[in-house]
């Protein structure tokens, strides 16, 4: 035995490695023989391209004008500038109304009423910047204003103040007048939230004006009812008697489009409106449901079986030159336009067996499954294009774990996102007109009831409570 | 003899730290591949919220300042280290320090030079902490970055003399926020992890339509090229500009930094 090899021993077995050190030692051994190197270069090289999908993994985005920073806004109570005695009653409708539009529009993160100061401004001589722009306010923007009522009128002085910059802080100054009633002020409010909403939004149209149709059997019988997209003002439009259900408005908001019981079956109906009564509309024999408007207003699709199965079928809007798109032997049902586009629609079709999303071209050609698995109904396409919003149970069987939920997926890159969790049965999503906001019905309070989101699945809120409601359409403006 | 039967026994138990060593590799291998091939591990936070895509964006304070009458081309992203430079160090010798002789040190003459093969060594330029006027990096006006799970962005505006994104800083914002939520980096080559800065010149009209869009310097991927133009497409409208603002249009510089 050397001397060499009792030192090297001794060495080895005497001094504490660190594990790193052992580690490296341990591979720099491995490396000596071709062998080994070959495989530890394969062991190494199979680790890292297995590990590497949980690094590269993408992230699909949104495209709504969520995700991105808020914009910090504070809305401070508008002042009385008369002394009538209307004016308590209109200035809380008018600042409980805006400061809720401000709220849901996704976009703003309100900073909270406590942190404002006790002296709040009612026109822009009175804005003090330091105690907006700093701490505990910390604003970006401040909304503030005065309202009057003289006679029988409201005035309303609204303004928008970027009151972290000095030198030229005014974005927004409005006049509003209106009759002097709770409504009036309320109209008021829609319309300021609406235009600070396009000006900070990007020139995205608010919503705050719009109007959402759904089907309530609180009448006794399912008909069709119009609501503001707040869930205020809730009224019946239709009075059949019979069963009304898949309310579709029109691009300009003028008819309503929806399949409805006659003795002769389903039929398509339309009802006005501008006229606030039903109109003529073929009927096509068969049962025909669930109607949608193309973007531009000029075409109807919906689903008819006078050929047999029930098929997509495509009609003028005035119910003429109407022909058939698909043709499998499968039911297909629930058209919607692609409403950027028009060229597109989505439906679904049970002709492989359980309902799943399919798309093609607005002539029946391209036709694209889309979803894989599961039960997949009540496609939506969003404003935009980019994404379409569906119902899905994804683990549909027996004893599946899981529900009906509304899902977004991204057309182009087929990446799907789940935005309603645990909440009972969810179905029926249809987009608000700025491509933020989703209605949709849902179980989770008991009974159906219409409820909203934002369109990440944030800021969910029960807009319907008495009755069942169901089948939700969010006006296109 | 002592020490030979030491030597043998420390010998033997060499195998168990070896072993030990090999168990640990595998188990540690093994707890990777299981890490990467654990479901669920999709991509489903999204949007508005602390994770994912969620955006953690930056406006730099906005000083109005007067216009440079200087106009640099890249103003927002050009190379200047900055306004501050640090001073080199200089070398103390400690006082007290007694220089150790070294034995093998060797005193060699040094060879000469002829005077005709020494070259003139050129005199280095004294090195100043001066910054050129405009040269020093964006310290303020019309200016914002952004940034976006690993891609980073900026833009600068021209036009209403020079102040546009000072005075309507609102304004720029919405850019920003519009062109960031429409670009979509799944448009680009996954292959592609880092690349060149891609700047983009646009032009965006009275009632806020982005136009005459144009790459001002390619990135070399053309992937990356086409999501920056695809962003810009997929905007019909920023809003109106500002009715305070008499000019026609506003000239927007934008890069996109890739980088993840």
């Amino acid at each position: 035995m050397s001397y060499s090899h009792l030192k090297s021993s001794t060495y080895r077995t005497t001094i504490p490695f660190p594990i790193s050190t052992f580690a490296g030692e341990m591979v720099s051994n491995l490396f000596h023989s071709p062998v080994h190197r070959f495989r530890c270069t394969l062991l190494l090289g199979l680790t890292f391209f297995i590990a590497l999908p949980c690094f590269a993994q993408d992230w699909i985005r949104t495209g709504t004008g969520l995700g991105v920073e808020k914009v910090r806004l504070a809305a401070s109570d508008f002042k009385a500038t008369t002394q009538d005695p209307k004016n308590a009653d209109l200035l809380k409708a008018f600042n409980d109304t805006l400061w809720n539009d401000l709220d849901n529009a996704g976009i703003f993160d309100m900073v909270s009423k406590s942190f404002y100061p006790l002296q709040v401004p009612g026109n822009p001589s009175e804005v003090r910047f330091e105690a907006w722009n700093g701490p505990p306010p910390n604003a970006s923007m401040l909304a503030f204003g005065d309202l009057g009522v003289t006679a029988n009128n409201v005035l309303v002085h609204g303004w928008l103040y970027d009151v972290k910059n000095t030198a030229s802080p005014q974005v927004l100054g409005k006049q509003y007048t209106d009759s002097a009633t709770t409504e009036g002020a309320r109209l008021i409010a829609h319309r300021f939230a609406n235009e600070i909403i396009f000006r900070l939004g990007g020139g995205v149209a608010g919503i705050c004006e719009s109007k959402i149709y759904f089907v309530s059997d609180r009448s006794g019988h399912k008909e069709i009812w119009e609501m503001d997209y707040d869930g205020s003002n809730q009224h019946q439009l239709t009075h059949l008697g019979t069963i009304s259900l898949s309310p579709r408005i029109s691009p300009d908001g003028s008819r309503l489009a929806f399949s409805s019981l006659n003795k002769s079956g389903w039929d398509i109906m339309m009802y006005s409106t501008e006229l606030s009564r039903t109109v003529s509309f073929p009927r096509f024999g068969g049962t025909n449901l669930s109607p949608t408007w193309s973007p531009d207003g000029t075409r109807v699709a919906f689903s008819s079986s006078r050929a047999g199965e029930p098929n997509i079928f495509i009609a003028d809007a005035s119910g003429g030159n109407s022909r058939r798109l698909t043709t499998d032997r499968g039911p297909d049902v629930g058209p919607t336009f692609n409403r950027k586009t028009g060229s597109q629609i989505a439906f679904v079709s049970g002709r492989t067996g359980l309902p799943q999303i399919y798309t093609m071209e607005a002539d029946g050609t391209n036709v694209q499954r889309v979803t894989d698995q599961g039960y997949a109904v009540s496609p939506s396409w969003s404003p935009n294009g980019q994404f379409l919003s569906f119902s899905w149970f994804r683990k549909y069987g027996a004893g599946a774990p899981g529900a009906n939920d509304i899902y977004l997926m991204d057309i182009a890159s087929k990446q799907w996102v789940q935005l309603t969790h645990d909440g009972g049965r969810n179905d029926f999503p249809s987009w608000s007109p700025d491509g933020r906001h989703i209605v949709f019905q849902s179980s989770r309070s008991g009974t159906e009831q219409i409820w909203s989101m934002l369109a990440d699945g944030t800021k969910v809120q029960q807009l319907t409570f008495s009755g069942r409601n169901s089948q939700p359409n969010w006006s296109w403006k | 003899m002592e020490a030979n039967a030491e030597i043998f026994f420390e010998h033997g138990k060499l195998g168990r730290p070896l072993a030990l060593s090999v168990g640990l590799h595998v188990a540690f291998t093994g707890v990777i591949v299981l890490f990467s091939m654990l479901p669920g591990r999709r991509g489903d936070i999204w949007g508005a919220g602390g994770g994912g895509e969620a955006m953690g964006v930056s406006l730099v304070s906005t000083v109005p300042l007067p216009a440079s009458p200087i106009q640099t081309q890249n103003v927002v992203a050009n190379e200047s280290k900055g306004l501050t430079k640090s001073q080199p160090q200089e070398k103390q010798n400690e006082p007290d320090a007694i220089p150790i002789p070294d034995k093998t040190a060797k005193t060699k003459p040094k060879p000469v030079v002829s005077a005709s093969k020494a070259k003139a060594k050129p005199e280095p330029e004294p090195e100043t902490n001066e910054i050129p006027y405009g040269q020093g990096g964006p310290v303020s006006g019309p200016y914002g970055s952004f940034s976006a799970n690993g891609a980073k962005g900026g833009f600068g505006f021209q036009g209403g003399g020079g102040d546009f994104g000072s005075r309507y800083a609102w304004y720029a914002k919405v850019v920003r926020d519009k062109i960031t939520e429409n670009w979509l980096k799944y448009e680009i080559d996954p292959n592609i992890h880092k690349a060149n800065r891609v700047y983009l010149v646009f032009d965006i009209t009275r009632s806020g339509q982005p136009t005459h869009v144009q790459i001002e310097q390619s990135s070399g991927v053309p992937s990356l090229d086409n999501s920056a133009i695809r962003a810009l497409q997929r905007i019909d409208t920023f809003g109106p500009l500002p009715p305070e603002y008499s000019g026609s249009k506003v000239t927007v510089e934008f890069w996109f930094d890739l980088s993840r």
